[in-house]
């Protein structure tokens, strides 16, 4: 083991040559020039509908929980909910708080309702001010964590819509769920640019949380090419369906899939995924809430990351192609620099090389580091473009590659009996 | 090249003389901007942000030669909030793609930027903040004091507790920790 000052002390210099992107300035002059002169502060509604939904993109990828309860209906949230939540909150599964307070910057923030069950908490929340919120959204306004007794949940995803006028932001925030001995909730929330913490406390009624439909292990485990996935409990509440389990996968993180390839499907219908979260060997998978009439349920276990090994000696030119076992691989530019030899590749999103280096004659380069990483959006893919940095002086005459690392299909299906 | 003076033009209005003082800390800007982000995609689009908020807000910067701090502080403001929206698996996530940069073949390099992620992990937000740029950003214990906005002895102190937890850590049990729940 080495010392920890030295790993710093590596990954400093692994830092250190790091050198910004090729189209920083173009980006940075671009965003520049797109903001008006100065004084012109609101941006143009439509800039902020795209801000907004980009948000939604990022947060909806993780964690929804959930207890639910029968209450009212909490309105004017239609446009924001998913299926299940619409129809829940159409039968009243809702429990309406209704707590207004005001943040520094005069916005008034009311907490409409909550929903809850054994899997989440959701909250559902209207931020106002007539002097405009939507340029400000994100500022305004971060829920953190729920806290109450035998409580700390912590918010995962949400959703949110600015209004026309962009006066008002009607939103949703995902918590972990909440002790049903809490009578009493605390939001704990950051405000405004500089992040100063508030809180509201608001009371909750823990016999209005819903029912857990579902709770059974299922203790299954999946063969990948480097390592196991096991699942192993199944829990569905009104409001969703999570799948928890452990893994031990060496490549997992490798490439950008994750658990994108693992699907719960009911009654032969695909149901919808709402995310997933890894934490350490643990995950959990996050679904919709399950259709009343269950008559089948299984997971498929379609795609996942694989690793494939390979010996392939590629003659060094530019702009050429190359097959990988059937995967793309383009080879853009190859040049010597101050860095050392710099080589351009593009390649699918989601493929990544493995144990790379060039030949000069009898002399093999390990790679050193990889800059510049861009996507790029294909007709009917993203690709990825990177240049690999070799730290040598001579000009290679091939590159030779020794594994993959790639989305691969398993087409594997658990069964989940159902009674 | 004169920072009070492009200071003062990009006060009046002047995008190229921001665009100037911008590019010529470009590097510097880019690891901050990464070293939070994890990311190429993420930090460009911060640093985009970034600017804007600069152009906006400089006449509101009293001391020209501050400029690159000041610019720099709300970098970091920028990242966080980008962060807290985004929230803490994608903290982790992102840890793990930048890693993807670096295939270095039959070494164990690949091991140790994992142990590193993995090790950062155990540390709270702040105690991470204080290692990053004091070891992986190079920066003195004043800049990150000024950069966070915490007095001198409070990033002392996360800097050394943050190295120590690390320690204990590398020394001892570790499979188990649940990653999320560590404070």
């Amino acid at each position: 083991m080495k010392e920890i000052e030295e790993r710093l002390n590596e990954e400093k210099q692994r830092m250190a040559s790091m050198t910004a992107p090729a189209d920083f300035k173009n980006r940075l002059r671009s965003a520049l020039d797109a903001t008006p002169a100065r004084k012109h502060k609101r941006r143009k509604p439509y800039v902020l509908m795209a801000a907004v939904s980009v948000l939604c993109f990022m947060l909806v990828s993780y964690n929804y929980n959930a207890v639910a309860f029968y209450g009212k209906k909490i309105f004017g949230f239609e446009e924001i909910m998913t299926g299940t939540m619409k129809d829940l909150n159409d039968k009243g599964m809702g429990q309406i708080i209704d707590k207004k307070t005001t943040l520094s910057d005069g916005t008034e923030l009311t907490i409409d309702g909550i929903m809850t069950d054994a899997n989440q908490l959701v909250m559902y929340y209207t931020l106002s001010n007539p002097q405009g919120v939507g340029d400000l959204w994100g500022d305004v306004f971060n829920p953190d964590k729920i806290t109450g007794f035998f409580t700390n949940a912590r918010a995962g995803g949400g959703m949110a819509k600015v209004n026309d006028s962009g006066t008002e932001i009607k939103g949703t925030t995902y918590f972990d769920p909440v002790s049903p001995f809490s009578k009493k909730l605390t939001l704990h929330f950051w405000q405004g640019v500089k992040n100063v913490e508030r809180s509201i406390t608001f009371p909750y009624d823990p016999n209005k949380a819903m029912q857990t439909q579902i709770k059974q292990s299922i203790n299954e485990a999946v063969k990948v090419d480097q390592g196991k996935v096991t699942f192993k409990t199944i829990t569905a509440t009104p409001t969703s369906t999570v799948i928890e389990g452990k893994m031990n996968v060496d490549n997992f993180d490798r490439i950008h899939f994750g658990f994108e390839g693992v699907k719960l499907i009911a009654n032969g219908n695909s149901v919808d995924n709402l995310g997933s979260g890894v934490s350490g060997s643990k995950f959990d998978l996050r679904f919709d809430g399950l259709p009343q009439e269950l008559y089948s349920l299984e997971l498929a276990f379609s795609e996942f990351v694989g690793y494939q090994k390979l010996a392939e000696l590629i003659p060094l030119s530019d702009d050429t192609h190359h097959d990988l076992e059937g995967k793309d691989l383009w080879i853009k530019r190859v040049v010597t620099t101050e860095r050392g030899v710099e080589i351009t590749i593009e390649t699918d999103d989601n493929l990544l090389l493995d144990d790379v280096s060039i030949q000069n004659g009898d002399k093999v380069t390990p790679l050193k580091t990889t800059i510049n990483q861009r996507l790029e959006k294909k007709v009917d893919r993203f690709t990825s473009e990177r240049t690999m940095v070799f730290d040598t002086n001579s000009m290679p005459d091939n590159l030779l590659i020794e594994g993959i690392h790639y989305v691969k299909k398993y087409n594997q299906k658990i069964e989940i009996p159902v009674e | 090249m004169n920072v009070v003076r492009l200071v003062k033009k990009a006060k009046r209005g002047s995008k190229d003389a921001l665009m100037e003082l911008i590019m010529a800390e470009k590097d510097a800007m880019y690891r901050l901007a990464f070293t939070y982000m994890g990311n190429e995609h993420d930090a460009m689009d911060v640093l985009e942000e970034m600017i804007v908020r600069l152009y906006e807000n400089i006449g509101q910067l009293k001391k020209e030669e501050a400029f690159y701090s000041w610019s720099k502080t709300i970098l970091v403001n920028l990242c966080k909030t980008t962060l807290r929206k985004q929230k803490k698996v994608v903290l982790i996530d992102n840890w793990q793609s930048s890693k993807e940069e670096e295939q270095m073949p039959s070494t164990d390099s690949n091991v140790q930027q994992l142990e590193i992620s993995e090790m950062l992990s155990i540390l709270n937000e702040h105690q991470k903040e204080a290692i990053q740029m004091k070891y992986f950003l190079d920066m003195d214990y004043q800049t990150i004091a000024e950069l966070t906005n915490v007095p001198l002895g409070t990033v002392k102190s996360r800097i050394f507790q943050g190295l120590r937890k690390m320690k204990d850590y590398d020394g001892g049990e570790c499979d188990e920790r649940d990653r999320r729940t560590i404070e």
